[in-house]
């Protein structure tokens, strides 16, 4: 008799708990369970060049139930600027960062002490220069390898004979591992050509910059090898204001496109920037799914594109994803 | 193995009733709870499932329309330019009548409309709408939707979206179309030839519907896809082109209008499939199988959730349920437990109808028991007690002295006959009271001592009475109880005939009758009334004035322990008439083992006795 009400009332609050568990389940399923926010952070975020990163972040985004926001920024900054807009992301419930990290030395050391309160993806560009010792996971594409094709055109352009032609590099910054990587490869694939670099200068130019392109000597062949400077390059070229000479460039911009499209550009280099937004995204998620998941260096690809291969279904793609 | 099992069953114990009642219970709620629950979700799942299908079939529908609406439009304006602009005019003198009415056009349209363009049969530009310049060397001729007006003149087509690259607006910008050509007849200074009208069509007009549907975050999404299983719109587009995810286009291209059930890339799938008339586009529905659990997880935990609430409401109806049904039977079994160990024979009458029934049944049988228990003990005191009395009978000690006295009265008066007579009737009155312990004789002896009994009597009482014996000699060897008479005839004596003078008659008679034996002792003495007549057989306590003091009651008791209560004594008298005291007792032959059967007590039926002395008198002869 004592055994049976034992039973009954064990059997009872068996079932009270799980009655009590399913509702409990059953709450948290219709509440539905937050998204994760990731912030984004780049140089001159609105920029064009960046359309079809964030086009390919959206899709990753959506893709892996990501809530992603892509920090309003402008103008030129430095590594105390994007600590100070990353702090603030992370106070505003940021789960994880993707970088673009800013120019200069003390970036690295600033992300490292970030990265032990949220995961951090930088892309473009490693923040270390010795890309080997930098523990940030990077997505970017092969710096060097774009740069030594870039190089590889203008020599298929002149059938490889380049001797005593005269090259003028730009670059809107010498300082990140990307901007280094790049010029290395062109100048290294240069190197026995006989072409000379005439000069290599970085910086803004334009309107808002303090250079002007038409004020440097008389070159050959402009390599601009980041997009801002190829736009830049573009439009002097469109303008005839660069004395002939014909412009080489990375670039992953629709105008970047219309220069290469009104000849203005020769050839186009350009990185995957799809990819290289989906694929960043791709790692924080599964790292933010797995806490034990080590997000790992993804390298994107990259399209040499010309004038004549511009509409081609590929590369009108590549130009999907920045309309 | 099997043997082990059996065995294992065999040594469990009987469970308590309550226990065998919850465990049914609990097994026909649970095994009907289980069964319900999987039916139900399996009901419900079917129904959510068809409800998404149907719901998605409806809004597909009215997105095909939708697109359909928006492509007969763009054909719509394909036909305007073509038959009211085109076939009206003659390009080299209309040809600011024709752009004023292609630019009527477009501005009615321009929400959904990139370009209009009409092009010669070299691919020259003869018209455009918005103007702008047209850009260095588009190669025209070389574009798809050129050569696919080419290849075949007699239809409209639509491409698949593709980049504009046509004119250059300076915004430095690159719009994605789904071009719409046609091959058309263009007159020039009265020439006709063949040219091509290009009607481009913006393609976020598409995207835009597609993307008011495509909102599902359970996995389910919505593509277009042209004849050929070539993607127009795909909320994973660039995905699919760089490979990181892919799409069966191509097999739901070859599709007819309908629902498929598919699997790709290891994973089931329901596909809707719409086909987008005149275009041969097909507007396909994904829902992945695991739409539908994703759907019912929910659903899930709130069947799993009512199973349990039903659960603990079973649990307690079960034990209300059992402990109503078992509880009385187990206060019964408690309270005959309790009286079989010695308690109060208090047994629990409650609950039901049939419980109270039995609980009433054991405690009756109970009471009777306790009630014949005590009978018993009474008998047993009643027997001892008229044994003793019988024994005190034999030797009345008041009877010895009288008898003794007239004996001493008779040798002294030298009646020495009379003297020996007495001491020999005496002699045998003893004989018989002894008979050697017995106390079953026949009927012959105890006639013989109520005989000597009556002769001494009659001395003493100077023959102031007669006696007259008249018993069938047959019955003589019948079984009677001893010692019955004699204190019939002491009263017969005492309260009959010893006050009359000279004409008291004692008379013993003994016929059969009915297969029992009735002796009966008549006297014309006094008489009783009938009051007198009801106490004397039940007033045990009553005083007797004269005799031996053995009354009739105890008789009475002596025949019926022996022989059953259905024989004993019965009288009848009248005031001043007389008495007869009449003895009933079975006819039971006299044998040695019919003496020892009554003796011990057991009272034989009576035809078994017959039986018995039958078949001794039998052997005897």
């Amino acid at each position: 008799m004592k055994n049976d009400k034992k039973v009954f009332f064990l059997i009872e609050a068996v079932l009270g708990i799980m009655v009590v568990v399913l509702a409990f389940l059953m709450l948290q399923e219709k509440n539905g369970k937050d998204l994760a926010k990731v912030s984004i952070i780049l140089q001159n975020s609105e920029d064009n060049q960046w359309a079809g990163f964030k086009y390919g972040l959206k899709m990753a985004a959506e893709d892996h139930g990501i809530e992603m926001s892509v920090v309003t920024t402008e103008g030129a900054w430095n590594a105390a600027d994007e600590m100070d807009l990353i702090e603030a992301e992370i106070e505003h419930g940021a789960d994880a960062v993707i970088v673009q990290p800013a120019p200069g030395a003390e970036t690295e050391k600033a992300l490292k002490k970030i990265q032990k309160k949220v995961p951090v993806m930088l892309v473009g560009s490693a923040a270390s220069e010795e890309r080997d010792d930098s523990e940030l996971p990077v997505t970017e594409p092969d710096h060097y390898a774009m740069g030594a094709a870039l190089a590889q055109e203008l020599l298929n352009d002149y059938n490889g004979n380049i001797s005593g032609k005269t090259i003028g590099i730009l670059s809107e910054t010498k300082e990140t591992e990307a901007a280094e990587n790049r010029e290395q490869g062109f100048r290294e694939k240069l190197e026995d050509s006989g072409a000379e670099i005439s000069w290599s200068v970085s910086g803004s130019f334009g309107q808002d910059g303090d250079q002007s392109l038409s004020a440097m000597p008389k070159v050959d062949v402009i390599a601009a090898l980041d997009d801002n400077s190829l736009t830049e390059a573009g439009k002097n070229g469109a303008a005839n204001d660069l004395h002939g000479a014909l412009v080489y460039g990375i670039g992953h911009s629709m105008e970047a496109f219309y220069y290469l499209d009104v000849t203005a550009v020769e050839c186009l280099v350009v990185p995957d920037e799809f990819n290289m937004g989906y694929q960043s995204l791709t790692q924080i998620a599964e790292r933010l799914r797995n806490r034990f998941y080590r997000p790992e260096d993804q390298t994107i690809s990259y399209t040499v594109i010309r004038k004549e291969t511009m509409f081609t279904k590929e590369n009108q793609e590549i130009l999907f994803t920045m309309s | 193995m099997k043997n082990k099992y059996v065995i294992n069953l065999k040594k469990l114990k009987p469970r308590g009733m309550q226990s065998t009642v919850m465990i049914a219970f609990s097994v026909i709620s649970v095994s009907i709870m289980l069964i319900l629950g999987v039916v139900m979700y399996f009901r419900f799942s079917a129904a959510s499932r068809q409800e998404v299908v149907q719901s998605t079939q409806k809004l597909m529908e009215q997105t095909a329309e939708n697109l359909e609406d928006y492509l007969v439009s763009m054909r719509q304006i394909s036909d305007t330019v073509y038959y009211n602009v085109i076939k009206e005019s003659d390009f080299s003198s209309q040809e600011q009548d024709i752009q004023t009415k292609m630019n009527l056009l477009y501005e009615a349209n321009k929400d959904n409309l990139r370009s209009i363009a009409i092009y010669n049969n070299y691919g020259s530009l003869l018209a455009a709408e918005p103007v702008a310049s047209q850009k260095e060397d588009p190669n025209v001729t070389r574009q798809g939707w050129y050569q696919q007006a080419m290849e075949e003149m007699e239809n409209m087509h639509f491409s698949t979206p593709h980049i504009q690259n046509l004119f250059d607006d300076s915004t430095m910008r690159y719009y994605w179309v789904i071009s719409l050509s046609r091959v058309v007849e263009i007159t020039q200074d009265g020439v006709s030839q063949l040219g091509v009208l290009l009607v481009d069509m913006d393609y976020t007009g598409i995207s835009r519907m597609m993307k008011q549907i495509n909102t599902f975050d359970n996995g389910q999404y919505f593509y277009v896809c042209d004849g050929n299983g070539e993607i127009i719109y795909h909320p994973r587009q660039i995905q699919i082109s760089d490979g990181i995810t892919s799409e069966n286009s191509i097999e739901a291209a070859t599709y007819k209008a309908g629902v498929y059930d598919e699997k790709f890339e290891g994973e089931r799938r329901k596909i809707v499939v719409n086909t987008i008339s005149y275009t041969g586009w097909k507007l396909v529905g994904v829902i992945p199988y695991s739409t539908f659990t994703h759907g019912m997880v929910n659903m899930r935990y709130f069947i799993l959730l009512l199973m349990c609430l039903m659960g603990m409401m079973l649990a307690v109806i079960n034990r209300l349920v059992s402990v109503s049904i078992s509880r009385p039977i187990l206060k019964l079994n408690h309270s005959v437990l309790e009286y079989e160990a010695g308690k109060k024979p208090e047994i629990y009458i409650g609950g039901s109808l049939e419980i109270r029934h039995l609980g009433n049944s054991i405690q009756r049988s109970y009471e009777q028991i306790d009630s014949l228990m005590k009978k018993i003990v009474l008998e047993q005191n009643e027997r001892r007690k008229s044994e003793l009395d019988a024994l005190q009978s034999q030797i009345n000690p008041h009877f010895l002295y009288n008898t003794l006295e007239s004996i001493t009265w008779m040798v002294e008066g030298e009646r020495n006959d009379e003297a020996v007579f007495m001491i020999s009737q005496l002699a045998r009155l003893f004989r018989i009271s002894l008979s050697q312990g017995r106390t079953i004789i026949t009927v012959k002896e105890e006639l013989q001592h109520a005989e000597s009994y009556m002769n001494i009597q009659k001395v003493r009482y100077k023959n102031t009475f007669s006696v007259e014996f008249d018993v069938d000699p047959s019955l003589y060897s019948c079984c009677t109880v001893k010692l019955i008479l004699q204190p019939i005839l002491e009263n017969a004596i005492n309260y009959g005939v010893s006050s009359m003078e000279d004409c008291g008659e004692i008379r013993v008679t003994g016929r059969r009758e009915d297969g029992n034996v009735i002796l009966a002792v008549s006297d014309n003495g006094i008489g009783m009334s009938e009051e007198e007549v009801d106490l004397v057989l039940t007033d045990s306590n009553r005083i007797h004035k004269h005799g031996s003091g053995v009354g009739l009651v105890n008789v009475n008791n002596r025949i019926q322990i022996l022989f059953g209560t259905e024989y004993g004594l019965s009288i009848e008298s009248e005031p001043d008439e007389g008495t007869t005291v009449s003895i009933c007792i079975p006819e039971i032959p006299y044998t040695e083992e019919n003496r020892k059967i009554l003796e011990r007590g057991s009272i034989f039926r009576k035809e078994e006795m017959e039986d018995k002395g039958m078949r001794e008198n039998r052997d005897e002869e």
